[in-house]
């Protein structure tokens, strides 16, 4: 086991090198920097030379590139360009932000899909399943970011049950169990339709593997041992359902740090996503910079969990 | 598992199904959607929106299009303007003809270029297996993790002379790897088949073999892709646009109507501004997908047989 | 003869139909068997003749909604047909145990060797938990595995198919049940193997003096093992002897042209017999007349019984239908 998890671990390592190599040239390729056509157009053309050199714009492309791995070591992601920070408190605040939505998103979605999953394949081809695949296709063919319009007009705008902008509201009552309350207020509006348009591969999945196993011969093994039925569907066809979801955690922790950019600029929620377009707006390429390279890792290690979870739970891929 | 496909298929016959060859895909294919009303519905419903994009664009006049302060924002059944205008007196109407036009024109082009270069990938991928296909999947792994919507918003920026046409490349850039993974898979099935067998045996030369025998026989898997392909890249472009890193501002998309949302005194009051673009929006995204799901599920049918 | 008291399962009248658009088709039609201790029954019949639905009905293991069972299966007064759920649970594992024909799909590939065993010890004695793990290492040492603790903390994937079948075996007779049900247990393996776990089962029965039903369409594995062979055809038993019997006198037309088209090891260039068509598809299967009656056309169809009754020829020798008499072989 220990050897195909390292195993793993080491395919990984290329990908990284290979990602951060990409995401420095592509950073290097943007016109302008912070100091052409500046906000200040009384700034004469020695300081922002003086400036340039600062800040080593002009040193050849891959010794900057060195310098910024060696930087990143040292957890040094370089100084904003517009914000006068550095980057790393800068993403710092915002990658807690993001985290939470994205944890409260993770696990609504999965207690809404992994019922709907049970119950459809519990009832296939019943009105249960019937409803629920009607749900499936309504979130599964919505484009996110209408979605996220949609609901942020009804309820938030419209009802005003939820808060339209922010992590927290400026007039929060003191107390901290009060900041907490304001704060999942804020978050549950976006995380909740998040979660429910990312429902449907959970639910198929879960569908299609209660369905499949039903009818596989170790069931009817069960079966005939004399196992009561609902400890059959419990342990027998519903664990080995499970096996292809757990996989898949990695694939949910994509599409979620993908749909962040879209949710959190509608919600005005200030997570990196959020970050990412006031920064492409600025042309502030250490931020960008390190934003993909911290999305495209997280993309990377998300597929590495999944793998090694894989792993753990599956006794035949243990082995070999 | 090889015998446990065997002991099921013994359930069958002993339970009395008839054992019959399935029909051709494509004819199949067609079988079931015209069984489905609601999916001849749907492909009537998207030829209105065909013909209502496509020739309403033809008397679209251009004044309508350009900024005109003192015509801004006009509410919806006013005069001269069905739908209002925007902040700069455009015609929303006009827009979003014009706009629904160019979507639905982005999501074809995308999905063609994307296909058929996923079909090639997977087509050499799948059939000659092997390093060939270890290189090609490491690829499309390595670009399938990368956070695509990042990287193709900060391309926007970068690249000079942007416009809609570079747009389109840039979405196929990322968008061929699902196909050409997809594709694969099913060549991979394909390559042990028979027919393929006895055509190397009788010496055709591998590119006739994977265009004559094979690319018919994955017919109908090809149509459920470029269906449901047409809608995922409407979405795509149509978020890229909504974010205003899409079409040049110049340009109009469904996407930049809804973006207008985005500003909170447009999405409280003036939703006839954004909210045409979104019913639109989910009306293609809604036929397409569902035309999809009917070729898919015939397609399953037929495989399960 | 027997002591009444070594009658274990009576079957009277069966049937077991199966839903087809709506209306159902009697997959076993009419089958009347008795099964006694130490016997071994073999089922023999082509794919589609009825018999694993037959040991299906009676373990209670069918799709309670698209399937009819009518008639009587009686299990020590018990009737097995319409026993509710909670009741044959108590009977499933306990006192019938079933070994199936493929053993690697047969046992769960996320679960231990050893906890798939114990599971049926767990709802069927009062063993506490260590007793049931040495329990399982009993079992597993009986059906031949060596090492037992190594293997019971293993996955299938990780056994052998003979080794499988072991298992799958040790499963059936965890609670050592009086009567064994094995659908093809040999089919899946080499033929080797085949002989070892055939050896096994007579051991088996040896020692707990089970009655054993195997079903099989393999006639070498019936004269090796069976005490007593019905033959299915198309749903219906068509001859029922004991096996020296049936292997020296078959009467009727289909158990001869079985026997015919079994490859005899000791004739090199003999051509094997190949029964023309097929057993006919639940649906289109004729519900009058002799069943076999499309199969031997050159048979002149006054031979036939219009309502083919099994006919009693000698004691224990039954035979349906009235065509035995003026069949022969085409060629």
């Amino acid at each position: 086991m220990w050897k195909t998890i390292l195993r793993r671990v080491l395919v990984m390592i290329p990908q990284i090198i290979i990602l951060s190599i990409l995401i420095f040239f592509l950073a290097k390729m943007m016109p302008g920097d912070p100091f052409t056509g500046l906000i200040d157009p009384k700034m004469d053309v020695n300081t922002i030379a003086k400036l340039k050199q600062e800040y080593g714009l002009n040193d050849a492309p891959w010794v900057q590139y060195l310098n910024w791995v060696k930087n990143l070591f040292r957890g040094d992601l370089g100084m904003s360009y517009t914000q006068h920070m550095s980057v790393t408190s800068l993403i710092g605040d915002r990658a807690q932000n993001t985290f939470w939505l994205s944890l409260v998103t993770i696990i609504l979605s999965y207690l809404f899909a992994i019922p709907m999953g049970i119950i459809a394949g519990r009832y296939k081809d019943k009105w249960p399943d019937q409803t629920i695949r009607i749900f499936n296709y309504i979130t599964f063919a919505i484009p996110g970011f209408v979605a996220y319009v949609l609901a942020l007009w009804l309820f938030g705008y419209l009802l005003n049950w939820f808060p339209t902008t922010g992590t927290v509201s400026v007039s929060v009552a003191p107390g901290i169990f009060n900041y907490i309350l304001d704060r999942a207020h804020h978050i549950i509006l976006p995380a909740l339709v998040a979660a429910l348009i990312s429902t449907t591969t959970t639910v198929q999945y879960l569908r299609t593997g209660i369905i499949d196993n039903q009818v596989e011969d170790y069931v009817r093994t069960a079966r005939s041992k004399g196992v009561p039925e609902r400890v059959v569907f419990n342990k027998h066809i519903l664990r080995n359902s499970l096996l292809p979801i757990t996989a898949f955690i990695g694939n949910v922790i994509g599409a979620l740090l993908g749909g962040a950019v879209m949710i959190e600029t509608v919600f005005s929620y200030p997570g990196m996503g959020k970050l990412f377009m006031e920064s492409i707006s600025q042309r502030d390429y250490p931020v960008l910079t390190a934003l993909i390279l911290m999305f495209g890792i997280l993309a990377i290690v998300g597929n590495l969990i999944s793998d090694i979870v894989m792993t753990i739970v599956d006794p035949r891929i243990r082995v070999k | 598992m090889l015998f446990n496909k065997a002991n099921k298929q013994n359930i069958k016959t002993e339970a009395g199904e008839p054992i019959s060859l399935p029909p051709s895909g494509f004819k199949l294919v067609l079988k079931e959607l015209l069984k489905d009303k609601f999916a001849i519905f749907s492909i009537l419903v998207l030829v209105l929106i065909l013909l209502f994009t496509f020739l309403g664009s033809a008397f679209v006049s251009k004044e309508s299009l350009d900024t005109n302060i003192l015509d801004g924002l006009m509410p919806a059944f006013s005069s001269g303007h069905f739908l209002g205008t925007d902040e700069g007196g455009k015609d929303i109407l006009s827009l979003l003809i014009v706009g629904g036009r160019n979507s639905i024109v982005i999501g074809i082009s995308v999905t063609a270029i994307s296909i058929i270069l996923g079909l090639v990938i997977g087509l050499i991928s799948g059939y000659f297996g092997g390093v060939v296909d270890d290189i090609f999947m490491r690829i499309i792994d390595f670009i399938m993790v990368l956070p695509r919507f990042m990287i193709i918003i900060i391309l926007t920026t970068i690249i000079s002379n942007y416009n809609a046409f570079t747009l389109i490349l840039l979405i196929s850039l990322f968008s061929w790897t699902s196909s050409a993974r997809y594709f694969r898979s099913f060549v991979l099935a394909q390559r042990e088949r028979e027919y393929v067998m006895a055509s190397k045996a009788s010496g055709s030369s591998n590119v006739a073999i994977m265009f004559r025998e094979v690319l018919p026989n994955i017919s109908s898997m090809i149509i459920i892709d470029v269906v449901l392909g047409i809608a995922g890249n409407i979405g795509i472009e149509t978020g890229l646009s909504f974010l205003g890193y899409g079409l040049p501002a110049s340009t109009p998309s469904l996407g930049t109507l809804i973006g207008y949302a985005n500003d909170p005194v447009n999405i409280m009051s003036r939703p006839w501004v954004w909210l045409p673009a979104v019913v639109m929006l989910l009306i293609i995204s809604y036929m397409i997908n569902y035309v999809g799901t009917v070729f898919q599920r015939a397609a399953d049918a037929r495989q399960r047989r | 003869m027997e002591k009444p008291s070594d009658l274990l399962l009576d079957i009277q009248h069966l049937h077991t139909g199966f839903r087809l658009k709506g209306k159902f088709y009697d997959a076993v039609d009419d089958v009347s068997l008795t099964l006694r201790k130490n016997e071994i029954l073999a089922i023999v019949g082509e794919s589609g003749s009825g018999k694993s639905t037959l040991a299906s009905s009676i373990i209670g293991l069918y799709d309670q909604k698209n399937t009819r069972v009518r008639g009587d299966i009686l299990f020590n007064e018990l009737n097995l047909v319409g026993l509710n759920e909670s009741l044959f649970n108590r009977i499933r594992g306990k006192e019938i145990g079933m070994i199936f024909q493929d053993p690697l799909a047969a046992l769960n590939p996320l679960m231990r060797i050893g906890a798939q065993i114990e599971e049926t010890l767990y709802y069927h004695t009062k063993l506490n938990e260590k007793e049931r793990k040495t329990r399982v290492l009993e079992l597993l040492d009986q059906v031949g595995i060596p090492d037992p603790v190594r293997i019971s903390r293993q996955y299938p994937h990780e056994l052998s198919g003979g080794m499988r079948q072991r298992v799958i075996i040790a499963i059936a007779i965890a609670d050592k049940p009086s009567i064994l049900l094995a659908d093809e247990p040999t089919t899946a393996l080499d033929v080797t193997i085949q002989a070892q776990i055939l050896d096994l089962l007579k051991d088996i029965q040896d020692e707990t003096s089970a009655g054993i039903i195997l079903i099989t369409h393999d006639l070498g594995v019936v004269s090796e093992t069976a005490d007593r062979v019905a033959v299915m055809y198309a749903g219906q038993i068509v001859e029922v002897a004991p096996v020296d019997e049936l292997f020296t006198n078959p009467l009727h037309p289909y158990t001869r042209s079985l026997l015919e088209s079994m490859p005899q090891t000791d004739v090199d260039d003999e051509e094997l017999h190949v029964i023309e068509g097929t057993v006919p598809s639940l649906d289109k299967m004729m519900t009058d007349g002799c069943r076999f009656a499309p199969r031997i056309p050159w048979i002149d169809a006054t031979s036939h019984e219009e309502e083919p009754i099994l006919h009693e020829v000698s004691p224990g020798h039954e035979v349906r239908c009235t065509c035995y008499r003026d069949f022969y072989f085409k060629n």
